[in-house]
């Protein structure tokens, strides 16, 4: 064992506290789970999408792309298509299905990738304050200028429609925000005590952002990632609806509206039954998120 | 700091901010693959007439010169000629404003409307029948996309019950009623979104400012609980809540762009869309910095408004 070892072992610092805040999140989510009917309500409908999308491939009904159905047939059960069919004769359900897929793993990819880039360079700003703090929030400051889906439609313009590049133009909004926010929760425990005792035995700062403070910023990070997943999917979806989205031709939600739209007065349902995908999806995603910042005491101002 | 120094410094760090912005897009609109003189002249041009055609639009230049060129230009507030219509890049923007800023307005209004006094009763009737359904509605309203509102709207008040126009806008000039009969679908469908998020912002605002010590105070002075309520409550409330408006402006500008494309609305939106597909260089500039100019400012009077109205705080930022 190191010296370094021995001290952290013989100090009381945050490596205990912060499993003990972590556990403490733990039973704490399991425990509005418990009881939160907003947390239940939320969690079902999320993890019902999820699988849904994950198993489309089995469980779909037909090929989402097999032309072969009557077109635009209107949703019945006795046809054996309960969403009705679209204008090139394609089963609605099964488009739904395959379209969750895409629309959400770019909406989670796409936060994911907004709060890894901006968690870091939010808690670098903060910890070290200065001219890197400066240079850093200066820069984010001028993201926080562009409306969203103005760097949304330049990025998929300048690099293309496709899975990735679309995940990034929503996620690359997000970078502001969680960057903001991780700044402000370092700045509040830069001062604390666990921090100036892991700096006064010899911790160097990476391990000290990494180790000690991140874990002590957890609660309103997830109350705000959950939050901007609800974001990124109704953004994939108006940036599909525009046409803009992965690639014109895969079924995502928005794709499957925008499509819809030149057939509202004949076919009502191409438009309005993957928007009511995306409702309770984000719906389910919000009900949770709430039932989560309640849970883990998060002021609602502290995330926008 | 004394207000006009903190005044000044945000001033100049604002257009610090513009200034960044422009170069940003002047170097990413040249990112997307695709040559404006190309697309003018069709797929089967010749490359002398291509050539000849970059030449005139002083695309050929190295890109310095142009960067320096265009910034020398629109340091004069010039935004250059669109490459497409030769007219002027204001001209386009100003061409389209109106059907924009129409909606933004109206939306923002309807937004307001509902959520003050939602957000209000909701957090004076917390836990209750009131807040329950108040909470529903404004879930509701934040989960669904603004321009499939906007669908629903067209199938409801434009088909199924034609009482409305479903397409297209009539300028304010021509008449209020017409005007607002083509504005008020897509504000709806603008609007509703963004004032469920407000909604939750004011309830939540609410409900902190209402377990303050001073408002215990006034009422256990024995002031009638509604003036402590609008006196005291709603004003500190109110801050918070005018600083989020502020901030989702973009969420609101997304709204706009997608909502004037389900209405047939030749707005800001589309033209930008339709600038980008062309590559209109200097209209997609002119746009970007004439939204991010309001954005920025708009935050900027909100900060002072914010600053204004809550004596508590000092100028030198809210952090």
């Amino acid at each position: 064992m190191s010296t370094r070892d021995r001290l952290l072992n013989a100090v009381d610092l945050s490596g205990r506290r912060v499993f003990g805040i972590r556990t403490d999140l733990v039973e704490r989510f399991a425990r509005v789970l418990g009881r939160d009917l907003r947390a239940q309500v939320g969690f079902t409908i999320v993890v019902l999408f999820l699988l849904a999308a994950v198993f489309a491939p089995e469980f779909a009904p037909y090929d989402p792309m097999a032309q072969e159905y009557g077109i635009l047939q209107s949703p019945s059960l006795s046809s054996g298509h309960p969403f009705g069919t679209d204008s090139f004769g394609r089963d609605m359900l099964s488009r739904l299905m395959f379209g969750a897929r895409i629309s959400l793993a770019v909406g989670l990819g796409a936060v994911t990738f907004g709060a890894a880039v901006g968690i870091v360079v939010g808690m670098v700003a903060g910890y070290y304050g200065g001219w890197i703090d400066d240079l850093l929030m200066r820069t984010i400051d001028v993201m926080w200028a562009f409306p969203w889906l103005l760097i949304a439609i330049m990025l998929v313009a300048i690099f293309g429609q496709g899975f990735w590049n679309v995940l990034f133009a929503v996620g690359f909004a997000y970078i502001d925000d969680f960057a903001r926010l991780a700044r402000g929760e370092v700045l509040a425990i830069r001062e604390e005590e666990f921090t100036m005792a892991a700096k006064s035995i010899g911790l160097v700062d990476r391990e000290i952002i990494f180790e000690e403070v991140f874990p002590n910023t957890v609660a309103p990070l997830i109350v705000q990632f959950t939050v901007f997943s609800a974001r990124a999917i109704l953004a994939e979806s108006t940036l599909s609806f525009l046409g803009l989205g992965v690639k014109p031709t895969t079924p995502t939600w928005g794709a499957l509206l925008g499509q819809g739209r030149g057939f509202i007065t004949q076919a009502w349902w191409i438009s309005i039954i993957p928007g009511i995908a995306i409702m309770i999806t984000v719906l389910g995603i919000n009900l949770f998120g709430d039932a989560l910042r309640d849970a883990f005491d998060v002021k609602e101002a502290d995330e926008t | 700091m004394g207000m006009k120094r903190y005044l000044a410094k945000r001033v100049a760090h604002s257009f610090v901010v513009i200034y960044v912005v422009a170069t940003t897009v002047f170097f990413a609109v040249r990112a997307i693959p695709g040559d404006p003189a190309r697309m003018m002249l069709g797929g089967d041009a010749s490359a002398e007439a291509i050539s000849a055609l970059r030449q005139e639009m002083g695309l050929n230049q190295p890109m310095y010169v142009q960067y320096f060129r265009w910034m020398a230009q629109i340091a004069t507030g010039d935004l250059g000629n669109s490459i497409f219509t030769d007219q002027t890049v204001l001209a386009r923007l100003a061409g389209v404003a109106e059907p924009t800023l129409s909606i933004a307005a109206i939306g923002m209004t309807i937004a307001l409307l509902i959520a003050l006094p939602a957000g209000i009763v909701s957090a004076v009737h917390q836990n209750q029948i009131e807040d329950y359904v108040a909470t529903v509605v404004s879930f509701l309203g934040i989960s669904m996309p603004g321009f499939w509102i906007g669908i629903i709207l067209l199938i409801t008040f434009a088909d199924l019950w034609p009482v409305l126009p479903a397409f297209g806008y009539v300028s304010i000039g021509e008449g209020i009623v017409p005007w607002f009969q083509h504005v008020i679908l897509p504000a709806l469908a603008v609007g509703l979104p963004y004032g469920g998020i407000l909604m939750r912002m004011t309830r939540s605002s609410m409900l902190e400012v209402l377990n303050e010590d001073y408002m215990r105070t006034a009422r256990a002075k024995g002031l009638n609980s509604r003036l402590v309520l609008f006196k005291h409550g709603l004003q500190n409330a109110l801050i918070p809540v005018v600083t989020i408006a502020g901030i989702l402006l973009g969420v609101l500008v997304a709204g706009v762009v997608a909502v004037e494309i389900v209405f047939g609305i030749q707005g800001l939106g589309r033209l930008l869309i339709r600038s980008i597909e062309r590559r209109d260089f200097p209209v997609i500039q002119g746009a970007v910095i004439v939204i991010s100019f309001v954005f920025v400012f708009m935050n900027l009077f909100v900060d002072m408004l914010y600053t204004a109205i809550n004596p508590k705080i000092a100028y030198g930022g809210r952090e």
